[in-house]
């Protein structure tokens, strides 16, 4: 086996799902917010693939490509969200989106 | 045979369904009639189980399963009826009693306003009766003995805007509760011990000594309680309430003689825990004499009647408790046809009298109403047992076998020959009170007739039949001389050896007897006709028999006011002050909380995320430390 070692593969990942979370957590308009979890479940595969590689059971890559389908649903449901949100004309800042807040 | 079972069982309960679902779709009469119909095909099926029985060679009878009812680990108990000997005479009277009883009640109850609802409770009555005679395991029987207590409770109450009759009904159910709880015990600590309740298992086991007298005092309550023994018997005045007809079938004829069938089906049980069976004779040597000297004094015509069916019973649980389970069947048999006879020929005169039943008042009613007063007659006879009318047979029998036995077979037959002397008094009080000389001004103003007759004939045919019965019924058995009864019990109810006689015992008994009731009849005429006689002011025991020797009082103040002081304290410690406001501080605090965890929700996703994303960093920090 060649290439650089797992915890060079970890390392990216974790500083992938940091950057997500990051951006999650600052950004308030909800297609850059989307945009970071994207990047989160990103650096999430790559931790799964990498691990699949370390022990050698391809159950990781499977997960991964679970992983993949749930982002693309989810990206589908929030785009669907943010355009009807574009339509009548509301502002997009998920901070005053709090109408069912308890 | 089985045929015939199912088809007496079923009958009844074919008329309840009928009358219950016709609802108004049908009219009263009908009701009343299907219920006589019903009711009347059931004796059909009794009588063909029975002739069918007789058919078979031995008459050992024979068990007919429906279908597995209950099934658990290894206990099962199934639908199962058994025709024998003593369930089929037990079938006989009470399909043919009440057939006859429920025909008088079509008389009885015409013009009532809620007859179907009276009619289906009747014919659910015979039903649960019938159950509980032909059940053929003890899980059967148990069933019927609550439905019995049901109807029972349901027909007291019949009159239910009358509080004295719903207070009635509440007793007699209670009362019945403690024996039902009891004979439920019994059954409990059966299955612990045989995994069964069918009646082949249940007798043949042989248990320990402390386990069968448990069993067997459980057994006894249960029937102490539903025959109105002391120290269970208050309710059965006091269900005098309901109506006439009710008095006559439930707590006369039927129901209330369930307790001697109980001990006459178990007998193999009681056997085995012999004192608990002379307990038994006790109580019932100790009733008879006690519920004698209460009707005594009693001034309502059918509260008489109620205390000397105790008094009968107490005979027969004599007769049981010996071991004369044959003897004890007779006079359950013979009484069904007296004492029916007399609540009926009592029923006719309240309802000519519209509803006065205070005997004082009734004087000469007999001069108004003949035939009653000769089937009345014929009853009364029949119940002190003077020869040739049924009681003699029955009653003497019972007295005799008693004095088989040791030194307490004497003081049972004192009180046998006592009860007799105590039975021909308060019977002919009530007669001579009641039916001879010229109509007092109370009867001539209140007395009706039925256009012209006595009552309905529907009334009337009913209680010509029973003075028949009550007359000659006496005549299937003679102990000395022919006894085909006994020897058709047999293989249900074998009698024992110790119960038995010898004819010198036999002859002297019922001399005695008979002497001691026509004595009795003798001071009730001198008192209360003749003039010869000034009743005894006795104020002392007037009024200890007065409140039934204060088993009422008793009651209230051991178990009433007990109960009802600690209802009181449990209210105020522990209800108010513990209990109640719990429920509002539980609910304070629940919103408090709530308001408080209200703030967490934001409504900012950044928020949530943050605690999310700290959350899971918590997580992975525990994790690296314990590392």
């Amino acid at each position: 086996m060649s290439g650089p070692g797992t915890a060079w593969y970890l390392a990216l990942a974790a500083f992938l799902f940091g950057t997500g979370a990051l951006g999650v957590l600052i950004r308030r308009n909800p297609l850059i917010v989307l945009l970071s979890l994207e990047i989160m479940l990103n650096g999430a595969n790559l931790a799964l693939i990498a691990f699949s590689r370390h022990v050698a059971n391809g159950a990781g890559q499977i997960f991964a490509l679970g992983v993949m389908a749930v982002a693309a649903s989810e990206v589908c449901v929030g785009l669907g969200l943010v355009v009807a949100l574009h339509r009548r004309r509301l502002a997009l800042d998920v901070d005053t989106l709090s109408e069912l807040r308890g | 045979m089985t045929g015939g079972s199912w088809l007496c069982l079923l009958s009844p309960l074919a008329g309840v369904f009928a009358i219950t679902l016709g609802g108004t779709r049908i009219s009263r009469r009908a009701a009343a009639w299907i219920s006589t119909g019903s009711v009347g095909l059931a004796f059909a099926g009794a009588l063909w189980a029975f002739l069918s029985l007789r058919s078979q060679s031995g008459h050992h009878g024979e068990l007919t399963t429906a279908w597995t009812w209950l099934q658990s680990g290894n206990f099962s108990a199934g639908l199962t009826l058994l025709v024998d000997p003593l369930s089929s005479l037990m079938m006989l009277i009470v399909s043919g009693v009440g057939a006859l009883i429920v025909l008088y009640s079509v008389g009885y109850m015409d013009g009532d306003d809620e007859e179907r609802r009276y009619f289906a409770y009747m014919s659910l009555f015979v039903f649960s009766m019938l159950l509980l005679v032909e059940g053929g395991n003890l899980l059967l029987l148990l069933v019927g003995w609550g439905l019995v207590g049901l109807s029972s409770y349901l027909l007291i109450g019949f009159w239910h805007e009358r509080p004295s009759a719903v207070r009635a009904a509440k007793k007699a159910f209670v009362m019945n509760a403690i024996g039902d709880a009891t004979l439920a015990l019994a059954f409990f600590a059966l299955i612990a011990h045989t995994h069964s309740l069918s009646f082949a298992s249940a007798f043949g086991v042989h248990l320990s000594s402390t386990a069968q007298t448990l069993v067997a005092l459980g057994l006894l309550g249960g029937a102490v309680a539903k025959s109105a023994q002391l120290p269970l018997q208050t309710w059965l005045p006091d269900a005098m309430e309901g109506p006439t007809p009710v008095s006559a079938l439930i707590h006369a004829a039927t129901m209330v003689t369930a307790g001697v069938y109980l001990i006459a089906r178990t007998h193999p049980i009681f056997e085995q825990a012999r004192t608990v069976e002379l307990i038994a004779a006790g109580t019932g040597a100790l009733t008879l004499l006690v519920a004698g000297l209460i009707a005594l004094v009693q001034t309502d015509i059918k509260r008489v009647i109620a205390y000397s069916t105790m008094s009968q019973i107490g005979y027969m649980f004599m007769g049981v408790g010996v071991g004369a389970y044959a003897n004890g069947m007779f006079h359950l048999l013979t009484h069904a046809f007296f004492k029916a006879l007399l609540f009926m020929a009592a029923g006719v005169v309240i309802h000519a009298l519209a509803g006065e039943q205070d005997i004082r008042k009734m004087r000469g009613i007999g001069a108004l109403m003949p035939l009653t007063k000769w089937c009345f007659l014929a009853g009364a006879l029949a119940l002190v047992g003077v020869p040739p009318f049924s009681g003699f047979f029955s009653k003497d029998s019972i007295v005799a076998a008693t004095l088989a036995l040791g030194w307490y077979g004497k003081v049972f037959w004192a009180c046998g020959v006592l009860g007799a002397l105590l039975t021909g008094l308060y019977t002919f009080r009530l007669w001579f009170l009641v039916f001879p000389g010229e109509p007092s001004p109370f009867v001539r103003e209140h007395h009706h007739d039925h256009h012209g007759q006595e009552g309905p004939w529907t009334m009337l045919v009913p209680v010509g039949v029973l003075a028949v019965l009550a007359t000659v019924g006496g005549w299937l058995q003679f102990a000395p001389v022919w006894h085909p009864l006994t020897t058709w019990l047999e293989p249900a109810a074998r009698t024992l050896a110790v119960a038995e006689p010898t004819n010198r015992q036999e002859y002297f008994t019922s001399v005695v007897t008979v002497l001691a009731g026509l004595l009795g009849i003798g001071i009730a005429w001198a008192v209360y006709a003749g003039g010869r006689l000034r009743r005894p002011s006795l104020p002392f025991l007037q009024r200890t028999l007065e409140h039934k020797f204060w088993f009422d009082e008793l009651y209230d103040v051991l178990f009433y006011r007990p109960a009802a002081a600690t209802a009181v304290l449990l209210r105020r410690e522990i209800e108010d002050a513990i209990v109640l406001p719990t429920g509002p501080d539980l609910a304070r605090t629940t919103m408090d909380a709530g308001a408080l965890a209200r703030r967490l929700q934001t409504g900012l996703l950044r928020t949530y995320v943050l605690f999310l994303a700290s959350g899971a960093a918590i997580v992975a920090f525990v994790f690296l430390l314990a590392k």
